[in-house]
């Protein structure tokens, strides 16, 4: 008898929590602009990504009504953590879009509220990468773009001259054979497909999902031959390393690194820890296809994608209006002024902005730098579509398969542009 | 409960008891296998179930989930990485199986003799089983490595001009990952094999060498049959694991170089998580349940026949 009492309660009590947990419990309630709201924003690294918390907080001190709660996901599973909880209707109320190629997904399935009210201010870049069909579904407060780090120290010994802004992908190769010693390689390229193909797509103004892919040949030709000549660590010797490009540039095994403007904080931070070596270091515009855009007369074009905030497209009615004065505020210039204080690159910069980005103690002081971190050409790396991650997939493999010298050039293309006809379709 | 006066009253009185009692039994059977029934149920039975559903839909996670009927199985049947990493995986498997079979039983032989320190080296070759797959996948990496590498710097060594270029060759990625599969494995399906071992009657292995058989003969003619049970249980698990190998794939080569090492539960992992694909990922996981379940059947009917 007993047991049975026993057994049924636990049934009674397991049923219990399955039903509370799948419940969802927030009812409507009037709307009312001065009642206290809470919005939920999600996040990732908390510790190490600061951006979170100081927009959260310069927030809430002009929105007294509002408090604003970081929701932090691991960042290496962030998209697939972020729609298990919108599909189980628990998700955050802003959702920050971290890699681009996921937009579509998470507005095909209508999660994203349209945010295209938003006022936006005159000159920020990325924007264009959150619209479908004109509709804005976020907006970017960050935006990251890729550039060349060089270590002047290296430059130096090797009695080879600065970067000058009007580099084209030539003058690079022949610098990186000058800089090549037994101590160190002129170059280390990433194994990431975006230290080619980002840079190839960009600067040949071509669209990855119209599947024509003749313009990665000549710049794989480029950086192969590098890598032939011993410029360049090679991919496979990378690979079976597991080398990491803040401990090639930080500890000056290369002289010059192709990365985004994310890694000049962390040098900034590595070099005061200790990490990385104490050496002088600059960073030039990325080199150019040709001369018609190279030259500090010119804007150079390289690629980056925003970082930005949606909207929840489930959110409560009477915290839409918060929820769309955070993202107006993470924006705005006044945040952009925030963010470059802790060696975030926004989305909006202008020659005040840069000033307070290269402010900071151990940032480079010379004018270059200054002009490749704020004026650029930045074409988005990802397309905004469904057929983005399935693509890129594709040039993934691609791009293993040709930099392990396992297949040629010519014959990847080949196969990466059947595989798209046959896998993902065209247009 | 009225039945004292009845002549025939004790058969009903006992049967009830006993149905009382067999159905406590029966509850208190329930409730033993129930938590991990409860689990089983909510989280791998559910959701099996639900991936079948899934199969036939176009679901991309948000709810859409529209039915296509045969539609994504139309085209698993066109898709050239589906092909690539369905031929992959038979391809890892037929070279997995009996090479791990054949290690792991040399090695059960092997350590089934009292030798002095034999736990030592029983030790050493189940290590790599509890080894963490990252570190494997890091340290043979390096150990693959073309130009660096410790193995081809051994092999040019002893005379090969040309070595493989292992992880990073279209020919030799598979191998280089069966090979690192099969040290992984070996220490597990040894103590399989060695527990077999011990299930060998002694008394035939002498009655044998009174015939004057040899060692080679004896293995063939006593030990093989006597294992046959664990060979099967071996050979069954072998099969599924190696249809479902991921993990170490996931992290040696993430299927590279270009499509050399896809497999198929890489191909679903990416259909589903990386292109929000979920409904056509699960027709790639149905795929996968079907050939892991065929052959297991397979196995099955091939071991009723030898055994009858």
């Amino acid at each position: 008898m007993n047991r049975k009492i026993l057994a049924a309660g636990s049934i009674a009590a397991v049923a219990a929590l399955a039903l509370a947990g799948c419940s969802s419990g927030d009812s409507g309630e009037a709307a009312d602009p001065d009642a206290p709201v809470t919005l939920s924003v999600s996040a990732w690294s908390i510790e190490t990504t600061p951006e979170f918390q100081l927009l959260a907080d310069e927030f809430a001190k002009t929105h007294d009504n509002v408090k604003v709660e970081l929701k932090e996901y691991d960042p290496a599973e962030y998209n697939t953590l972020v729609t298990a909880d919108l599909a189980a209707g628990s998700g955050p109320d802003i959702i920050t879009q971290k890699e681009v190629k996921y937009v579509t997904t998470f507005q095909e399935g209508g999660q994203l509220l349209d945010v295209s009210d938003v006022a936006l201010p005159e000159g920020i870049g990325g924007a264009s990468s959150y619209e479908v069909d004109g509709t804005a579904y976020a907006v970017p407060y960050r935006q990251d773009s890729w550039v060349l780090f060089y270590n002047k120290a290296l430059f130096d010994a090797a009695g080879v001259e600065y970067p000058d802004g009007s580099w084209t992908w030539d003058d690079y190769a022949t610098a990186a054979e000058a800089l090549t010693t037994d101590a160190s390689k002129g170059a280390y390229l990433h194994n990431w497909q975006s230290t080619v193909q980002g840079f190839a797509n960009a600067q040949t103004g071509t669209d990855i999902l119209e599947g024509d892919f003749s313009n990665l040949k000549d710049y794989y030709d480029n950086t192969l031959a590098l890598q032939g000549a011993g410029a360049q660590v090679d991919f496979n010797t990378a690979k079976a390393n597991q080398l990491t490009y803040q401990g090639e540039f930080g500890t000056q095994k290369a002289a010059m690194l192709l990365m985004g403007t994310w890694y000049t904080a962390t040098l900034i931070a590595q070099q005061a820890s200790g990490e990385a070596n104490e050496f002088e270091w600059g960073i030039a515009p990325v080199p150019q296809l040709d001369a018609s855009t190279a030259g500090t007369d010119n804007t150079p074009v390289t690629f980056g994608d925003p970082t930005g905030f949606g909207i929840n497209a489930n959110i409560d009615e009477a915290k839409a209006d918060a929820a769309k004065a955070f993202l107006e505020f993470a924006a705005s210039e006044e945040a952009a002024q925030l963010l470059a204080g802790i060696g975030i690159t926004p989305a909006l910069t202008n020659d005040a902005i840069a000033e307070t980005y290269f402010g900071v103690e151990g940032a480079p002081a010379d004018e270059l730098s200054a002009f490749s971190w704020a004026t650029h050409e930045t074409l988005p790396e990802n397309p905004t579509s469904s057929k983005t991650a399935a693509i890129q997939g594709i040039l993934g493999d691609l791009h293993t398969a040709v930099m392990s010298t396992d297949q040629t050039i010519d014959a990847a293309i080949t196969t990466a542009e059947e595989r798209v006809k046959s896998e993902v379709g065209l247009d | 409960m009225t039945t004292t006066d009845a002549p025939e009253a004790p058969a009903p009185k006992l049967k009830r008891r006993r149905s009382a009692l067999r159905r406590r039994n029966a509850l208190i059977g329930w409730s033993f296998i129930l938590p991990n029934f409860a689990g089983f149920g909510f989280l791998t039975l559910l959701p099996v179930l639900i991936l079948f559903y899934m199969a036939f839909t176009n679901w991309n996670v948000f709810g859409k989930a529209d039915w296509v009927g045969f539609a994504n199985f139309q085209r698993l049947l066109g898709d050239g990485s589906f092909h690539i990493a369905f031929w992959n995986t038979i391809y890892y498997s037929v070279l997995h199986i009996p090479l791990t079979i054949v290690v792991s039983l040399g090695l059960a032989l092997l350590l089934n003799n009292k030798l002095r320190g034999v736990a030592f080296f029983r030790t050493a070759a189940f290590f790599p089983y509890i080894t963490s797959i990252v570190a494997i996948a890091v340290v043979w990496n390096l150990l693959f490595s073309p130009d660096y590498g410790p193995i081809n710097e051994i092999l040019r060594a002893i005379g090969i001009q040309n070595p493989p270029g292992w992880l990073t060759s279209t020919e030799w990625a598979m191998p280089a990952v069966v090979i690192v599969s099969t040290w992984r494995d070996m220490g597990y399906y040894m103590i399989l094999f060695l527990a077999g071992l011990q299930t060998v009657p002694r008394e035939l292995h002498e009655a044998a060498r009174v015939d004057g058989a040899s060692v080679w003969q004896r293995f063939v003619n006593v030990t093989l049959p006597c294992l046959r049970p664990t060979m099967f249980f071996v050979t069954v698990m072998l099969t599924i694991n190696s249809f479902k190998i991921f993990d170490l794939i996931l992290v040696m080569t993430d299927g590279g170089p270009g499509q050399a090492t896809l497999v198929l539960s890489q191909f679903i992992y990416k259909k589903g998580f990386e292109e929000s694909q979920f409904g056509y990922a699960s027709a790639a996981a149905v795929a996968l349940f079907f050939l892991c379940i065929l052959v297991t059947i397979g196995q099955f009917l091939w071991n009723k026949k030898r055994s009858a």
